[in-house]
């Protein structure tokens, strides 16, 4: 059981009181539109940006076509330089590994930056459950942890909280006023976590990518909080999702011109940090033990089916950002982790379709996701594969399978065909007062259907 | 790509992400962490910066400013020449800074010099 889990079929009862919040409606459109902007103004400066998808794309699968021994390779440079790799195939299997790894360090304050593995396998509460206690140092994801919520968005997971909101989150912990205003908000923020940088025994870190043949974890922020995880505390555990894995520094260079580009319209992060290892000989800072916590989590059982290629995604969230759906629904009614198209398809698979069958119809397919993906995964064509699973594993209801079987029978004899576009006309009167046809017709505008059909006009 | 050409695209470029940019005469700023860059990037304006026993992880990362020194001659074209570049075995720590410590989080709007410096200086020594 991961952290993933969501109440079955909550989608359209979440996206509802979204949708009838304009505060909330306001937050989300203003940030994707911020974003997709961003993305669309960078992107446009890019010499060749379909040679270098294309590039990804095939770098990626490639890996994955061989992720056992590039894991392999990743492992022995990491232990050759005194780091450990531990491999977890599952969520709960993940969360013991760190959780002995900071019981063996004897920590009380564990400090994280940023990971949606972390969020994944549901790591702070077990951390938490062993009397530890564990403080978020993204800025997003502490505005987040302190509201008691989940992220909304991989990139910014505070998407629905306002400055006056975020205010009224530190003041409790300050037990002062403290004013909206956004750079006050950032010194307020930075003076409360500097004390958790300087004191945290472990540091958690995420891992944007990891290179095999030097063994490198790369963290990308534009914070700089990845990077203090990585220098102060003294033991550092990076956690990975074993599909990110990349065989060489220079395919490492072609997913970083992509990533930052596709997540924030920026060329590189401020900080893109590649560690390798335990602090070096004479060095006066680094951790003394350094563990990568390698997470598959159903990943493997991934790669032998036909949405393998949703294993190259690199978590931007470009396709978040271009979703009317995600933009008018909000990320909570996905999930508490992964959103938008990505989540659509990712959480389905990692959960099992039966805990998510709505996800796959939280879209329109319009292909928006599949046109920004940096790393070309046909976004809509794997949510549309995975509704067609829902009907082969008989997930969906036998009221809709009856209805779309009666139809399927009707339309492929011509008497009935014929029979049934005679009586369309009253057919399109009634509909919107019966059942699915209310709830189907309550969005849309009908076009009239003519009063006389076409094959009776000579 | 001549070697004037080359400094003169990294500067633009470093600009754009943030860094004051000093040619010759270095700034005085008392306080400031100082560290000597590896390389720069010209493409992305970037300052790179390997941990080393003279060079902390995190110096970079704290204090309100921070100056970076980079020789002219260290500048290459991008991140692909870098990554052909770099000896192995890689530092323990390699840092690629393209601006100061900076976030979004909040409405998209931006704060910047969050956990580390809102000020960041880079100062070009000539070849």
């Amino acid at each position: 059981m991961t952290s993933l889990a969501r109440p079955p079929g909550s989608f359209r009862q979440i996206a509802r009181g979204q949708l009838a919040d304009p505060q909330v409606q306001a937050a989300f459109d203003g940030v994707t539109g911020r974003l997709k902007q961003h993305r669309l103004a960078t992107w446009n400066g890019l010499e060749d940006g379909e040679a270098l998808r294309d590039r990804a794309y095939e770098i990626r699968m490639r890996t994955i076509d061989d992720l056992d021994r590039h894991l392999s390779t990743f492992t022995e440079q990491v232990e050759s330089r005194g780091g450990h790799v531990h491999l977890c195939t599952s969520a709960a299997e993940a969360r013991e590994a760190v959780v002995a790894i900071a019981r063996a360090a004897g920590a009380r304050l564990v400090a994280k930056s940023k990971s949606m593995a972390s969020e994944e396998i549901g790591l702070n509460a077990a951390l938490e459950a062993e009397g530890m206690r564990v403080v978020e140092t993204d800025l997003g994801e502490y505005i987040v942890q302190l509201a008691g919520g989940h992220p909304e968005h991989i990139i910014v997971p505070a998407i629905r909280q306002t400055a006056p909101e975020v205010a009224k989150l530190f003041e409790q912990v300050e037990g002062v006023p403290v004013s909206p205003d956004l750079q006050e908000l950032g010194r307020v923020a930075r003076r409360q976590l500097a004390e958790v940088f300087r004191t945290a025994d472990v540091g958690v870190t995420g891992a944007n990518f990891a290179v095999s043949e030097t063994g490198s974890i790369c963290l990308v922020t534009n914070e700089g909080n990845a990077g203090l995880l990585t220098a102060l505390p003294p033991v550092h555990v990076a956690l990975l999702g074993l599909e990110r894995l990349v065989p060489t520094l220079d395919e490492l260079g072609v997913l970083l011109q992509l990533l930052a580009r596709s997540a924030t319209g920026q060329r590189l992060t401020s900080y893109t940090r590649l560690v390798s290892g335990t602090a070096g000989r004479g060095e006066t800072d680094g951790p003394e033990e350094f563990h990568v916590v390698v997470i598959d989590n159903g990943r493997s059982r991934l790669r032998e089916t036909r949405y393998r290629e949703m294993l190259a995604c690199i978590r931007c969230g470009a396709c978040i950002n271009v979703c009317p759906v995600y933009r008018k629904s909000g990320g909570a009614a996905y999930g508490p982790v992964y959103s938008g198209p990505m989540g659509a398809i990712l959480v389905p698979l990692l959960t099992g379709l039966e805990r998510a069958p709505d996800l796959p119809h939280a879209s329109s397919l319009c292909g928006a996701c599949t046109d920004v993906c940096p790393v070309k995964i046909p976004l809509h064509e794997l949510l549309l594969e995975l509704r067609k699973d829902l009907v082969e594993e008989r997930i969906t209801s036998t009221r809709e399978r009856l209805a779309f079987t009666l139809w399927s029978f009707a339309w492929s004899r011509p008497s009935l065909y014929r029979l049934s576009t005679a009586f369309a006309r009253i057919g399109q009167r009634l509909a919107p007062r019966i059942g699915p046809g209310r709830a189907w017709s309550a969005g849309r505008e009908l076009a009239p259907i003519a009063r006389r059909r076409f094959r009776d006009r000579r | 790509m001549s070697r004037e050409e080359l400094v003169e695209r990294f500067v633009r470029n470093a600009e754009e992400a943030h860094f004051r940019v000093h040619r010759g005469e270095p700034p005085a700023l008392e306080g400031a962490g100082v560290s000597v860059a590896l390389y720069g990037l010209a493409d992305t304006g970037s300052v790179v910066i390997a941990a080393s026993p003279n060079e902390p992880r995190a110096r970079h990362l704290v204090g309100d400013v921070h100056v970076s020194l980079l020789s002219e001659n260290r500048i290459l074209p991008d991140l692909a020449t870098l990554f052909a570049s770099l000896e192995r075995p890689l530092p323990s720590s390699l840092s690629i800074v393209t601006g100061p410590s900076r976030s979004a989080d909040i409405e998209q709007r931006m704060i910047v010099g969050l956990h580390g410096p809102a000020e960041v200086h880079i100062v070009l020594l000539p070849a």
